[in-house]
């Protein structure tokens, strides 16, 4: 789509919806994920000029379990209401007349979301000092988001008699059976995962795919967590782990969380802010999985490719990746005992 | 058998292609040149490959029959040993699944096999990974004194 169709088609939408003359000044892409379109729109609205971000469905999307735009938008309208940073949810359109898929736009955040650069950028030292912090402090935020309250009964739970550790480890295996992979290296890893589960103790929200890349920050700090779209029901040590997995860290691989900071007093502040434990081993644990996870994703990714519907080099690419996120697996096994 | 350029030498070709005429030309699309980027290591991936695949598959053929408890010679034929070892990979899973490797000598002797294998495959797909990872370890023996006696 053209910024020029989009220029014009979401004009007339907007004055519909807000009920006051709407006009674009300007639309610019803005550097997404795969599966996502993301604009930068400025606009005059009701008189006052607004920055605004355009969210649009591809025809194809990343992984199954991610959410529709719709349930995205409802999910970060939680969100805010819980006083977790995000940015603010402004109009959702599901009518695909208006730009030819589901949208959402919400308010501009200044700041810079691509990993790397907030892993190493010279200005943004003080920031990266703050961050473990106030990851812990929003993570603690988002796991206590009544779902019952904000009607959020949409996102995905564990299926039947799974907890989030059995859910996890059963669509890992459904992947590979799906891809029909015989993997020693995973059959491997699935075993010793189910042999070693950790007890799951607490269901709440989790983000999903809270790492460094999914995170706004400005000189100041987080100003906002992104990406709403992995939203499920799981247990909060699994966002934990997640966000200590090494390919989140960047090239700073002794700093275990996300490259900015040590794991301890991470928890620590988690722990603080939550008024719950945090069993370390069980994050261990989770880390471990969301390794093996991430490496199967990547294969599940290649064959988007490889299977001949979705031609596309980075996606082939990604199945060599996979070697990375399985040897971090080993790893952590390895340091867990074999 | 043919002729000039080699194979490495056709990959390399189309490796400065991509550096140095696509590379700038695309330098301000940042899509573009992401894949780009991307399509170059590609082609650096295909060139290790070509260095290091027949070495792999002879050790890793040999640590399956160390592993699954049978001599097999490796098949001469490149095409017949990349599918033997593919089969061998099934019957190992079918081991794992089945709990042949669960008592503690043998799962130790699995485990030892799949780092290696996946050794192999980072060798080959990413090892400044594999260098990264062994330089941390060594500052961490370090800090931590080990080498010191502490």
């Amino acid at each position: 789509m053209t910024p020029e169709t989009i220029k014009s088609r979401l004009s007339t939408y907007l004055t519909e919806v807000s009920g006051a003359p709407a006009t674009l000044t300007s639309v610019q892409p803005l550097a997404g994920g795969a599966s996502r379109d993301m604009w930068l729109i400025e606009a005059t609205l009701n008189s006052k000029a607004e920055k605004l971000v355009l969210r649009r469905d591809l025809p194809t999307t990343m992984l199954e379990q991610a959410l529709t735009r719709e349930q995205e938008f409802k999910l970060m309208q939680a969100a805010d209401e819980s006083g977790v940073k995000v940015a603010k949810p402004r109009y959702l359109c599901v009518d695909t007349k208006v730009l030819d898929a589901p949208f959402f736009l919400m308010n501009f955040v200044e700041g810079i979301s691509i990993g790397r650069k907030v892993v190493q950028l010279p200005e943004l030292e003080t920031a990266r000092e703050k961050l473990p912090e106030q990851m812990a402090e929003q993570l603690a935020k988002i796991h206590q988001i009544d779902t019952i309250k904000h009607k959020l009964g949409f996102l995905p739970v564990p299926r039947l008699a799974h907890n989030p550790v059995q859910e996890a480890i059963q669509q890992g295996r459904d992947a590979l059976k799906k891809l029909t992979i015989d993997h020693p290296a995973f059959e491997f890893a699935l075993r010793w995962a189910e042999q070693h589960a950790p007890k799951s103790e607490r269901t709440t929200l989790v983000h999903g795919d809270f790492r460094i890349g999914n995170l706004i920050v400005n000189e100041q700090g987080l100003q906002a967590v992104a990406d709403w779209e992995f939203g499920h029901m799981g247990d909060p040590h699994e966002e934990l782990g997640y966000c200590c997995m090494r390919d989140w860290r960047f090239g700073m691989g002794k700093r275990r969380v996300g490259g900015v900071g040590d794991r301890e007093p991470f928890l620590s502040a988690y722990e603080r802010y939550s008024g719950t434990r945090v069993d370390r081993k069980t994050v261990d644990y989770w880390e471990f999985l969301g390794n093996l996870r991430w490496a199967i994703i990547c294969m599940s990714q290649a064959n988007r490719h490889l299977s001949g519907r979705e031609p596309n080099v980075e996606l082939a690419s990604l199945g060599r990746r996979s070697a990375e996120m399985q040897f971090e697996m080993l790893k952590l096994i390895e340091q867990m005992g074999i | 058998m043919y002729d000039r350029p080699t194979l490495e030498e056709l990959l390399a070709a189309v490796g400065i292609f991509l550096e140095k005429q696509i590379g700038p030309l695309v330098k301000d699309d940042p899509k573009l040149y992401y894949q780009t980027l991307i399509a170059y290591n590609l082609l650096k991936i295909a060139e290790r490959e070509l260095v290091w695949s027949d070495k792999h598959i002879q050790t890793q053929w040999e640590r399956l029959n160390n592993l699954l408890e049978i001599d097999l010679p490796l098949p001469t034929n490149s095409v017949e040993a990349r599918e033997a070892l593919e089969r061998r990979n099934e019957q190992l899973c079918e081991r794992i699944r089945t709990g042949e490797h669960d008592e503690q000598w043998p799962r130790t002797v699995l485990f030892a096999h799949l780092l290696a294998t996946t050794r192999e495959q980072l060798e080959v797909a990413n090892p400044k990974f594999l260098q990264v990872i062994s330089q941390e370890r060594a500052t961490r023996e370090l800090s931590t004194g080990m080498l010191g006696g502490g």
